[in-house]
């Protein structure tokens, strides 16, 4: 798959808001979301984090109309979810394939091109996009669970929209497979806005630029990823040599560790160990900072 | 990439549900074809009286286990998120429901076809006469009764299906659907008998109670799909978080 860097995939869209005011939804009367407002208009990917039961799941499904909220309303581009020229300007991809049984993956993305009004030329366009001919006459029980997820998210790039929601779109996928999917994602973000749900909070800091955390149905946290820092950052060297003594360090297996009162200390810390012999292979920040939005 | 144009017409399903379905139920097509058709001209060589009297009877209970799937597709699309996909792109409930009803009626219409037309062509090829009773039977009770029984089994699997939670096997909808389905058409059989039994119910009190045993399936037919948009919420056809 190709670079993220290279252009946005299917072209500049025009812009695009999606808003949440006072949203209340949840199944058959029962609240799962409470109160939740947000307005998104630019495009970039923002990543929806929360433990299970938080309400990820139910936040995707009333944005993309499938849930109608209890109290409040979600509007695409000004316009109520519910009208078909709002619902038009967005795609979702559920955490369950959605490949109809009995299809095979060729025919399924006929089907979804039939139910979306796209030619069969942008069948063909998608096959070769996501990398699905080889196996678009089999069955998507022939298939693996990565053949699978991507053969579900070619259903995305048949047709244009300009809001994307995924719900945990990389879940179970070897890291290669879940790799070439966050390319592909990273690749939409760059003219669309791109919602994220995900448990793996590298893959949240690789990928996006927001965060939106969820805790018991609410929203507990809506900023850019890099606003978020942990309640104590500690800092973790590998060194090609392990035989330096750092002062103020400790070890913890490969690692020499220290706890800091923020990173604008780790430039410093990094001259002082350098010049000490240190051969650095490697520094990272140990905690991640998302991981407290779990708590 | 295909932009979006909100104001095109919705497209048909049908013809790509019908397919899955011939392909995921095809034993339950091939065996409620099979059936019939092997009933029907085993009737026809045997008695073509019994076969005049008894075979529209029995239509609708291989038309309705020949429909079946219909709503293999339906609880197959609920489990792996078809369904809300569909949703997702803006199609309602009720346009969901009615593509599964008319698939099965669809499913319905290749076993009598085939049934009634290979038992009915053999019928009159042997001379069978064409007789008033044997037109009021098959054309006023057994085709319409079977499409009226096929459609109660599709909505009352898809009610089935939409309320319960995922499940194998014989308590699955497909698993007793087909049992449950053909009882209208059982129950107006006991019927038939008991008037019959009284010895003095004519001809027309006969044709008078199949036809009116059929016309209230179909009641409860449009009933429940009406009652669908109001019973049946959006949230009843997600798959399972």
């Amino acid at each position: 798959m190709t670079d993220p860097n290279s252009e946005p995939l299917g072209g500049p869209t025009a812009a695009a808001e999606l808003a949440c005011r006072d949203v209340t939804a949840g199944y058959l009367g029962s609240q799962v979301l409470r109160e939740i407002s947000f307005r998104i208009t630019e495009p970039a990917v923002y990543v929806v984090l929360g433990p299970n039961g938080a309400g990820k799941t139910t936040l995707f499904r009333t944005l993309a109309g499938i849930l109608q909220p209890q109290a409040g309303e979600v509007r695409i581009g000004g316009e109520p979810i519910d009208r078909a020229s709002a619902r038009d300007r967005l795609h979702y991809l559920s955490h369950v394939d959605g490949l109809p049984d009995g299809l095979r993956v060729r025919e399924a993305l006929e089907f979804y091109a039939r139910v979306e009004r796209a030619g069969p030329a942008d069948v063909e366009r998608v096959l070769d996009q996501l990398e699905i001919r080889s196996f678009s006459d089999q069955f998507p029980s022939q298939l693996s669970a990565g053949q699978r997820k991507r053969a579900s998210i070619a259903r995305l790039f048949l047709r244009e929209r300009s809001i994307y929601l995924l719900d945990e779109p990389t879940a179970n996928l070897d890291p290669k497979v879940a790799r070439e999917i966050r390319t592909l994602i990273l690749r939409l973000s760059q003219e669309r806005i791109v919602l994220y749900s995900s448990h793996n909070l590298f893959e949240a800091r690789e990928i996006g630029r927001y965060v939106l955390a969820l805790k018991a149905g609410r929203i507990a946290l809506f900023d850019r990823i890099e606003n978020i820092r942990a309640s104590r950052f500690v800092l973790g060297l590998r060194l090609l040599e392990p035989t330096v003594a750092l002062p103020g360090f400790r070890r913890e297996g490969d690692y020499y560790v220290r706890e800091l009162s923020g990173p604008e200390e780790v430039p410093g810390l990094l001259r002082d160990a350098m010049e000490r012999g240190a051969k650095i292979r490697e520094a990272r920040e140990m905690e991640n900072p998302l991981e407290e939005l779990f708590v | 990439m295909a932009t979006a144009s909100p104001s095109e017409p919705p497209v048909s399903l049908l013809p790509v549900t019908l397919r899955r379905a011939s392909v995921s139920g095809r034993f339950f097509l091939v065996y409620g074809t099979g059936v019939a058709t092997f009933l029907g001209l085993v009737l026809v060589v045997t008695s073509r009286t019994t076969y005049g009297t008894t075979f529209p009877l029995l239509l609708p209970i291989f038309g309705t286990v020949g429909s079946m799937g219909g709503l293999l597709v339906f609880t197959n699309d609920r489990t792996k998120g078809v369904l809300e996909y569909l949703l997702a792109y803006g199609l309602s409930p009720q346009r969901l429901f009615t593509n599964v009803l008319l698939t099965g009626l669809a499913l319905v219409s290749i076993v009598l076809t085939v049934s009634v037309g290979a038992s009915a062509a053999l019928y009159t090829l042997s001379g069978g006469p064409v007789t008033a009773p044997l037109l009021v039977a098959m054309f006023g009770y057994g085709v319409p009764m079977a499409y009226a029984c096929s459609g109660f089994a599709a909505i009352l699997g898809m009610y089935w299906t939409a309320l319960s939670s995922p499940r194998q096997g014989m308590s699955s909808p497909i698993g007793l659907v087909p049992l449950l389905g053909i009882l209208p058409a059982m129950a107006t059989l006991g019927l038939v008998g008991v008037v019959a039994a009284r010895g003095d119910a004519g001809p027309t009190t006969l044709a008078l109670v199949l036809v009116c045993a059929c016309a209230a399936v179909a009641l409860v037919d449009a009933t429940l799909l009406a009652l669908s948009g109001r019973l049946l919420r959006r949230e009843r056809l997600l798959s399972p978080a």
